[in-house]
């Protein structure tokens, strides 16, 4: 489980708090809610753990959507730069330039972008850059009901969490020349109480 | 699995088959230099373009067409074709851009050479170069990182077979009896290194990780990796050992195989997200 640094002065990334998530969809459905996606496209979605890397009745979700990488993948693929990164580390795509040619969605390693069959483009998420120019978090992150999903900026982490996040979890491609800023905090182990 | 990305696979094929016929033109060209062509019909019952030098105007034309349906087919990948100019915006990063450059610029010189009819060795060399450019620069954009199985060489080297294969089965419909025994040779060779690449690679993705795994398993249980094997490997294969000169049926039935592999390549290739939360 290494973790990679960043170059940037500024990457805004989402820290998952794997131990708090209890996996109730609330994070995807602020998302689908605020921003109205078509049937079947999904910018935020949580992915159980398997047995093989969680193996404890209780069960663990990634929830992930955009990993807003330092060298991210859809940006290089993009023939018409329909994507931009931002000064504070936010991957943004520019639909208006798309012109629906799927090699974003071919490239990212994580799913992220996603085709719009009615728009006939790709869309992934922006991190919601309107909201944080606002001053606002997050859909999601604003949505979590147990503060499992938090918005850091990894080149300034808390002591606290840059010691416990980590960067490729097992079950998380591991992806070092995109350099994805996602962080993890995993789960413990589960206490077995003996009756 | 996955779609299959018809419009991609005609790109490609066609594209591949057109740039194959183009660097055998010029290779049978440097064969024929020292006059080995000359005075030879050729099977095709069209006129050289004089002298010594290969490729009439009907091959030139051949290969263009190829290449313009190619091109054309590659729109109908696009959910807005009309934006397809501005490909070209993002040359310095994205391999797609350069791509549609290659390609573009390969197109031109077929067409410069159809339309003049008079395809000079530089003419025949430039096309050659920029053809071998263009492919180079396919195997780099269909390989991504969000493929593991193909996030190396592998494209590069299955598209330079395809190009093997098809200029060698179609440019034989247009060479002169001179030429037949290399277009021969080339074939034979291409067929038996496709046979080992084809059944090698995907065993060598077996022992690699998760995703390279399943990407094995899904290609070994397409029917159209077994159509492309024995349909556009083993049989022409079979009938290339035992025939003195390529049959003119030769190129339809490389072409299906390679179709067929070229869709299972697209279809059946595993992309990384779809493991999330499985062991890598």
């Amino acid at each position: 489980m290494t973790t990679q640094q960043t170059s940037l002065p500024r990457q805004r990334a989402f820290l998952v708090d794997v131990e708090r998530c209890i996996g109730c969809f609330t994070c995807a459905m602020a998302c689908k809610n605020y921003y109205h996606q078509e049937t079947g496209v999904v910018w935020r979605q949580l992915y159980p753990l398997d047995e093989a890397i969680y193996p404890h009745r209780e069960r663990a979700f990634f929830s992930l959507a955009c990993n807003h990488c330092e060298n991210p993948a859809c940006l290089n693929a993009c023939p018409v730069k329909a994507y931009e990164k931002r000064e504070d580390g936010v991957v943004v795509h520019h639909q208006d330039r798309c012109i629906g040619c799927g090699n974003c969605i071919r490239s990212c390693p994580y799913g992220a972008p996603r085709y719009n069959p009615v728009l006939k483009k790709a869309e992934k998420c922006s991190l919601c850059h309107e909201r944080l120019d606002a001053g606002e978090q997050p859909a999601c992150v604003q949505s979590c009901p147990v503060r499992a999903l938090r918005l850091v900026d990894i080149a300034a982490l808390s002591t606290a969490d840059a010691a416990n996040a980590v960067q490729y979890p097992a079950g998380y491609p591991e992806m070092p020349q995109v350099n994805p800023s996602t962080r993890f905090i995993m789960p413990r182990t589960p206490r077995v109480v003996r009756r | 699995m996955q779609n299959i990305e018809l419009p991609l696979v005609l790109f490609t094929v066609l594209s591949q088959a057109a740039v194959g016929m183009a660097l055998l033109l010029a290779v049978r060209s440097c064969g024929c230099a020292g006059g080995a062509c000359a005075a030879t019909p050729t099977t095709a019952g069209t006129a050289g373009t004089g002298g010594n030098a290969p490729g009439s105007r009907t091959e030139w034309l051949t290969a263009t067409i190829v290449m313009g349906v190619a091109l054309l087919a590659s729109l109908f990948h696009l959910g807005h074709p009309e934006g397809a100019v501005r490909t070209l915006a993002h040359l310095e990063k994205a391999w797609l851009s350069r791509e549609i450059l290659a390609f573009g610029a390969f197109a031109a010189l077929l067409a410069v050479a159809a339309v003049t009819g008079k395809a000079g060795a530089a003419l025949r060399g430039a096309a050659a170069l920029v053809g071998l450019a263009a492919l180079y620069t396919s195997g780099m954009t269909y390989a991504p990182p969000a493929m593991p199985a193909l996030h190396n060489a592998a494209p590069l080297g299955f598209f330079l077979l395809s190009a093997l294969l098809l200029g060698a089965s179609f440019g034989s419909w247009f060479a002169g009896e001179g030429s037949q025994p290399m277009l021969r040779a080339v074939l034979l060779g291409s067929l038996a290194a496709a046979l080992a690449v084809y059944v090698i690679v995907p065993c060598v993705w077996a022992s690699g990780g998760t995703v390279m795994q399943m990407t094995a398993r899904a290609w070994l249980a397409s029917p159209l990796y077994w159509a492309r094997l024995v349909l556009g490997i083993v049989v022409p294969l079979v009938v290339m050992i035992r025939s003195p000169r390529i049959p003119r049926w030769m190129g339809p039935l490389v072409l299906l195989g390679e179709l067929a592999g070229r869709a299972v390549f697209f279809g059946a290739t595993v992309h990384a997200a779809m493991n999330l939360g499985i062991p890598y």
